[in-house]
């Protein structure tokens, strides 16, 4: 096994195309990928080694401080989908609901929301070869886990950027049934208020993200609000899809064995650590148009593309954090965003009274 | 994408006012917002352009006669769940185009509820252009050219159709709204002088 997962991710560095169907872009930096894999490629052999001896001829891993490290290292794509099934509770729910997913593709479904869904799908992934086809391709399956979602979760519904996630969902499990309910999971019981109307777990984390690096790193808050650029022009997408289509696929799922373990607190780590440890660049930038281009880079950039010091530095740049510190944290800036909405709907001229005139050849 | 193509100041000689401002393209998901920005900013099309989260941001630069206008580009994603995000983004706008589908009635409407909004709570001085997009799609057509061109002269907007498949006034709109802001420093983002400074045989400084 340790042999087969090694020849599967090697092969693909010759290719045009990923292990995972992605393209890669006419500037993709093949030289720095390589170096990258010819090391990683030794941790992927141990983790797989090390994977096959903790579960042995079982299917399952339990809970643990093992488990946890052994997750924070990686789960080998082997395992990938059937450890998220578990790790996550998926898959009993899945066993408590046989047959459910089937029955919710017969239920008819609001024509407005079909739209959204519809328009969205062929713009799931274009650099994928597997989301060009519906017949062959993921794309059917895609429509058919999306549509099943709004019929199961009314109150979601379907959200722009739910595309993404239960596209790379799909890409892993190869199955939609349990794409369907680590879907389930992640936007009910993982991120309960993220895909809301109001989308107001988004916005409260971008938010503590904000107070965070305030804390953390007061010189980049400072630097960042002194071009008038708030956070939330930087760190939406970050949030809303859970990382895809943001830093390289290999970091991002290996943020999501993470995630489906131990909850969505690894979603603060990751992007403080973004953060924080890019300072020196972050602070080279002198305009508000290179803050916003640096911020795009830092996510793309060989630091991001090193999954595996990548994960290692989340863990060590935040260090123990609490729990209790990042609810606390989300309650305070969900009061804000309250307040300040009340206040808004209250007194009508807040837009214009925002307009920033900056000077930047200061 | 970020994308800092063409927005350097122009190094050729002579006074040059340079101009900056921030505008943001709005409209309903799939009408061709994100289409429109890469015509503009890349000269380029893809039948399938990925759907956009949060907002995407980009800057492309005209040239009129007398001055550069650099554009700062916020294209948003337009599905009603992201309207509570859409205010930062117009906020300090000091242009607008609002994007509908001449193929699609739908978003003929919820162009309309844009610019309501736009005239509610952006800047008061805004430039909002509306752009009828797909207008290749001319045999599918639902909305009329004079219904829109009507509603467009009743609000002051400015109005073409466009398409980001031909490329066909594009440019033309982005240009129209680069001629129609005011270049004076209070009102653009920020505004300054390119000057050649030369020095005369003979004299003293
Ligand atoms: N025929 C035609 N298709 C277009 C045009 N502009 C955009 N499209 C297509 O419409 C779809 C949605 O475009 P997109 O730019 O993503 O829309 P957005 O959601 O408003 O940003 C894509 O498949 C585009 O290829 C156009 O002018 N003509
Ligand atoms: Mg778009």
């Amino acid at each position: 096994m340790a042999q087969g997962e090694k020849h599967h991710l090697s092969n693909s560095k010759l290719n045009d195309v990923d292990e995972y169907g992605f393209e890669r872009p006419s500037d993709f930096r093949y030289e720095s990928y390589e170096e990258f894999m010819s090391k990683y490629l030794t941790v992927l052999t141990r983790r797989a080694r090390k994977w096959s001896h903790l579960l042995g001829a079982k299917e399952t891993v339990g809970r643990g401080m093992k488990v946890k490290r052994y997750i924070r290292k990686g789960i080998p794509l082997v395992h990938r989908g059937k450890m998220w099934m578990e790790v996550s509770g998926a898959r009993k729910k899945m066993e408590a609901h046989p047959g459910y997913y089937k029955s919710l593709q017969d239920l008819p479904l609001n024509e407005d929301l079909m739209e959204c869904i519809r328009v969205d799908i062929p713009r799931t992934f274009p650099d994928n070869i597997y989301f060009r086809d519906y017949k062959e391709g993921k794309l059917g399956s895609l429509k058919n886990v999306l549509v099943a979602f709004s019929n199961h979760n009314k109150e979601i519904g379907y959200c722009q950027g739910l595309n993404y996630i239960a596209g790379l969902l799909l890409i892993i499990t190869k199955d939609e049934e349990c794409a369907f309910w680590l879907f389930d999971v992640l936007t009910t019981d993982l991120l309960p208020q993220y895909y809301t109307p109001d989308m107001v777990g988004v916005l409260t984390d971008i938010r503590v993200l904000e107070s965070i690096v305030k804390e953390q790193a007061p010189l980049i808050w400072k630097h960042v609000a002194h071009y008038g650029i708030t956070w939330d022009l930087l760190a939406t997408k970050w949030f809303i899809c859970l990382f895809a289509e943001v830093l390289p696929i290999e970091t991002v799922l290996r943020i999501w064995d993470c995630l489906f373990y131990e909850g969505n607190k690894i979603l603060m780590r990751v992007a403080v650590t973004l953060v924080v440890s890019n300072q020196e660049k972050i602070l080279m930038s002198q305009e508000f148009v290179d803050i916003i281009h640096c911020f795009k880079t830092i996510a793309k950039d060989e630091d991001a593309l090193n999954c595996h010091t990548f994960i290692e530095n989340v863990f060590r740049v935040t260090g123990s954090f609490s729990r209790a510190r990042l609810a606390k944290l989300r309650e305070e800036c969900e009061a804000q965003i309250k307040a300040e909405k009340d206040k808004e709907t209250g007194g009508k001229s807040f837009a214009s009274s925002c307009v920033t005139s900056l000077t930047l050849d200061a | 994408m970020a994308q800092r193509g063409g927005a350097q100041r122009p190094s050729g000689g002579g006074q040059g006012k340079i101009c900056q401002f921030k505008l943001v393209l709005l409209g309903e998901s799939a009408v061709g917002k994100s289409s429109l920005v890469l015509r503009f900013v890349k000269g380029q099309f893809h039948e399938y352009q990925e759907s956009t989260i949060g907002a995407a941001f980009l800057t492309q630069t005209v040239c009129l006669d007398d001055t550069t206008v650099k554009f700062e580009i916020w294209d948003t994603a337009g599905q009603e769940r992201y309207h509570s995000l859409a205010p930062m983004y117009y906020r300090g706008a000091q242009a607008a185009i609002v994007v509908y589908d001449i193929t699609n009635q739908d978003t003929f409407g919820r162009a309309k509820t844009w610019v309501k909004e736009l005239q509610r709570q952006a800047s008061p001085n805004i430039v909002i252009a509306l752009a009828g997009n797909k207008a290749d799609l001319a045999n599918k057509r639902m909305v009329e050219y004079e219904e829109a061109q009507t509603y467009a002269e009743e609000n002051s907007l400015l109005f073409m159709e466009t398409s980001a498949k031909t490329a066909m006034n594009v440019n033309d709109i982005f240009l129209a709204i680069a001629k129609k802001l005011p270049k004076s420093d209070n009102n653009a983002r920020s505004c300054w002088m390119l000057q050649v400074i030369t020095f005369k045989t003979g004299e003293t400084m």
